[in-house]
């Protein structure tokens, strides 16, 4: 799973698949695929704001998505990018709704045990500080149950 | 497993149309698994397995990538600084087998390693409805200087020996590959007979 997480794409590649975007936003008619292309790209970046771009990226592409083949793929690299920024309580979320959809995904599983072993290790308490987002996903009360244990 | 010391680390690629069994070929060699509900890959999958050739051991890293439309542009971006290259075909699906030239193609113009390792696999040989004989199989791969082996990831019929033969052909490629550790002897049981041998068709 670390090698998934940790692979870095490639800066020509990024720079090519965000010409293409680009390009396709200029002349007002973005594609599906080039938008995923360009996504896929920025949440293999090794800048956190690129990370956040492509986030975005898929989770508009998400919203937009017909069928569950596709929100399956997107839902896999949101918790992917989620994960690459360490905001693991977003990562989770994303990643438990891909299991909805196919609860045998043997690379979700990965995925899913890794955001979990990482949770543990680092401690709700940081979370908190990192990602923010954990307080919105009712952190508090998690935040207080780890306390709570210590 | 021996406690010899890894040799070296390969890159490998498994490569072919959608659900031809390249997943199912890889979680069978590295967990020993077969779902028979494979979920489609998404993207690219990733593992690693030591394996023990000719007395050498070498730590393979692993690229199952996906055959889906959304992910073939980017897909060709992971086959950089690859040795060895698994293609796959489904003997019961002729449509698979003919499309291989169409992977040979695209791995010819993103493989950075020109001698890389082809070997063809015909997969799902285990199923009666057969499309694809070996012989025709073999002869493609003759034909493209690839290694041959039929197999089953169901059964797992040829499964450990497309993998075995694969790195025993990098680790006899010299400047394919470079060693992790200096000092060691590659020559030494060099001689050890393949576990394969008559298995695999080597050009
Ligand atoms: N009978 C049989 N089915 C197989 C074999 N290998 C894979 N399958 C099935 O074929 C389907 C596609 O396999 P998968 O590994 O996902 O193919 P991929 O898209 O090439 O990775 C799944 O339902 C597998 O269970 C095999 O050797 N024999
Ligand atoms: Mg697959």
């Amino acid at each position: 799973m670390e090698s998934i997480l940790n692979e870095e794409v490639d800066p020509a590649d990024l720079k090519r698949f965000e010409l293409m975007y680009n390009e396709q936003v200029r002349r007002g008619q973005v594609s599906e695929k080039a938008k995923f292309e360009y996504a896929w790209c920025l949440v293999r970046s090794k800048y956190i704001d690129d990370m956040k771009e492509g986030v975005a990226l898929l989770e508009d592409l998400f919203k937009r998505a017909s069928d569950d083949g596709a929100r399956r793929d997107y839902l896999y690299y949101m918790s992917v990018g989620y994960t690459r920024i360490k905001e693991y309580p977003q990562a989770l979320k994303y990643v438990k709704a891909l299991l909805k959809i196919e609860p045998g995904n043997h690379q979700a599983l990965q995925l899913e045990k890794f955001i979990n072993k990482k949770m543990t290790k680092e401690g709700i308490m940081g979370m908190a500080i990192v990602g923010g987002a954990a307080l919105a996903l009712g952190g508090l009360v998690s935040l207080g149950i780890a306390l709570a244990k210590k | 497993m021996g406690d010899t010391e890894v040799l070296t680390t390969l890159k490998i690629l498994i490569i072919g149309e959608s659900s031809v069994g390249k997943s199912s070929l890889l979680l069978r060699f590295t967990d020993d698994t077969f779902d028979p509900e494979q979920a489609a890959t998404i993207g690219v999958d990733f593992k690693v397995k030591t394996l023990q050739v000719d007395g050498n051991r070498a730590k393979l890293a692993i690229w199952d990538t996906a055959g889906q439309e959304r992910f073939r542009t980017l897909t060709p971006s992971y086959y950089r600084g690859a040795q060895g290259a698994i293609l796959v075909y489904d003997v019961t699906n002729r449509a698979s087998f003919q499309k291989l030239d169409v992977w040979l193609n695209e791995l010819e113009t993103f493989s950075t390693k020109h001698d890389l390792i082809k070997m063809l696999v015909g997969n799902k040989i285990d199923q009666e409805n057969r499309e694809v004989s070996k012989e025709d199989g073999l002869k493609f791969a003759r034909k493209h200087h690839m290694l041959f082996i039929e197999a089953s990831a169901k059964t797992r019929e040829g499964v450990q020996c497309a993998f075995e033969e694969l790195v025993e052909k990098i680790i006899q490629t010299p400047g394919l590959w470079e060693t992790s550790n200096r000092g060691v002897d590659i020559s030494q049981g060099g001689q050890a007979a393949s576990a394969c041998q008559g298995y695999c068709a080597v050009i």
